[in-house]
């Protein structure tokens, strides 16, 4: 008893309660506390004493305060009461974000997606464009080529035809004159018809009606005209199968008395060779 | 003590919900001893916004370390207000917060404090302030630098040049005096 009541009066139950105190000096009050019940007694009312001085200098915080430290605070362990209420929040708070950014992503792998199949749909598309475009090309140069043949088919029978009228009209026109030429003794089997008008001068060969052997390279049949005797040049041509004229134009000549053929040098002679004469017919 | 206070249960409910972590003991401990705590801690940091910061830490510590409270050693209170006195002084004592007040050493700063206190304080401080200065001034000094003003019993033992058993017997005597007061 006496113990107790000078370790109180000592003041170190004081210091006690102010914190004061190491360790081993707050065990040792403990230790007292425990031991005397007015030690214990004693740190109780000096804990009141400085408790209700506290109370008697409180200062308010501001308001927002509470809220601000309560909305700290969160459970450590989860336990039978409100704490439950707060603990899903922040994760399902914290999970909105995520969400939001899958989605988000989700998203963009759409978008991925879509410009991934329009630039494979492009691509057939304009690989499909190409080549018909290839097509076309080539079918516009088929009908290129086909229309050039089918204008030169044209050409040649417009030509043709002007040339059959012309055959055709001669014997409505009493100054053309058909001569036809025998082959002589160099090639009996030879023949050909001259068309000669007497007035307008011209002088053509038949073509269909050429019956002569093909000349070579270095030589052409040279077309005279006899006249009073002497032998007129009217002109070099060719034997060809592939002939696109029927009528062959020649020299011009008023008068003639008898037509011949000769085959000569390429180009034409001065004067016929006689023992290459061919064909001979009189008017 | 419980009249005025918007939740209150008694200390032995409010501990056994503390170290249950039910946050309604946080709201209770708040709505009953905030004011009290911050009243201790403006009294040693005096700047209120670093005084709330405290108030909010002191809070948080009580919830982390509630089942390192021991009801035989101590009342609920007096752990709470050692945490809130603990954490204050060692702001003041820090670098960050020498250096926020560096126009003060440590020892202007807690005059500066204390000056600038008078202007902060609530009718009632003012009161209870005239209270203990109306005691004998040699006892409530002591109080005073220990409690209000953040100086361990050592450190004002040096500051007042006084032998330590004397502290001790003057912050008795004090302690005395307001319980005397309060009965």
């Amino acid at each position: 008893m006496k113990e107790g009541k000078a370790y109180i009066e000592s003041g170190i139950l004081e210091l006690y309660v102010l914190g004061e105190l190491n360790a081993a000096e707050q065990r040792e009050v403990e230790a007292m506390a425990a031991k005397y019940p007015e030690v214990k007694k004693e740190i109780t009312a000096i804990e009141l004493a400085m408790e209700q001085y506290a109370m008697e200098n409180a200062i308010a915080p501001s308001a927002e305060l509470e809220s601000i430290i309560l909305g700290k605070i969160t459970p450590k362990v989860t336990g039978p009461s409100l704490a439950p209420l707060t603990a899903p929040q922040e994760p399902a708070a914290v999970s909105l974000a995520p969400d939001r950014y899958e989605s988000k992503i989700r998203t963009l792998k759409y978008a991925l997606a879509a410009c991934a199949t329009l630039l494979l749909v492009t691509g057939v598309a304009l690989y499909s464009a190409h080549t018909e475009l290839d097509t076309a090309k080539n079918q516009i140069i088929a009908l290129n080529q086909d229309k050039q043949r089918f204008a030169a088919t044209v050409n040649y029978m417009t030509e043709t035809n002007k040339e059959l009228q012309t055959i055709a009209d001669m014997p409505a026109d009493p100054d053309w004159k058909i001569i036809r030429l025998a082959g002589t003794k160099m090639d009996p089997e030879a023949k050909m018809t001259v068309y000669w008008h007497t007035s307008g001068r011209h002088v053509m060969l038949d073509n269909s009606k050429m019956a002569l052997p093909k000349n070579d390279d270095a030589h052409q049949y040279q077309l005279w005209a006899l006249v009073k005797g002497k032998p007129v040049d009217l002109g070099v041509f060719d034997v060809k199968t592939d002939s696109s004229h029927i009528l062959l134009k020649m020299k011009e000549i008023a008068g003639a008395d008898a037509f011949a053929v000769t085959l000569e040098k390429r180009g034409g002679a001065a004067g016929p060779t006689m023992d290459q004469m061919i064909a001979m017919g009189g008017v | 003590m419980t009249t005025t206070k918007k939740i209150s249960r008694s200390e032995e409910q409010l501990v056994l919900a503390l170290k249950a972590q039910d946050t309604n003991a946080m709201k209770a401990l708040y709505d009953m001893y905030s004011a009290s705590l911050f009243g201790v801690i403006s009294r040693i940091v005096v700047h209120t916004e670093v005084a709330e910061d405290i108030l909010q830490e002191t809070f948080l510590k009580i919830w982390n370390s509630a089942d390192t409270y021991d009801a035989s050693k101590g009342r609920l209170f007096t752990w709470m207000m050692n945490i809130a006195r603990n954490l204050a002084i060692d702001k003041l004592r820090s670098k960050d917060f020498k250096n926020a007040s560096k126009n003060h050493d440590i020892e202007k700063n807690v005059d500066f404090i204390d000056a600038q206190k008078e202007t902060t304080f609530n009718a009632d401080v003012i009161g209870l302030k005239d209270m203990v200065t109306a005691l004998k001034p040699e006892f409530t000094n002591v109080l005073d630098m220990v409690y209000f003003k953040g100086y361990t019993h050592v450190e004002a033992a040096e500051e007042l040049d006084l032998p330590l058993g004397t502290v001790k017997t003057r912050i008795r005597m004090a302690i005395m005096e307001l319980r005397k007061h309060f009965n």
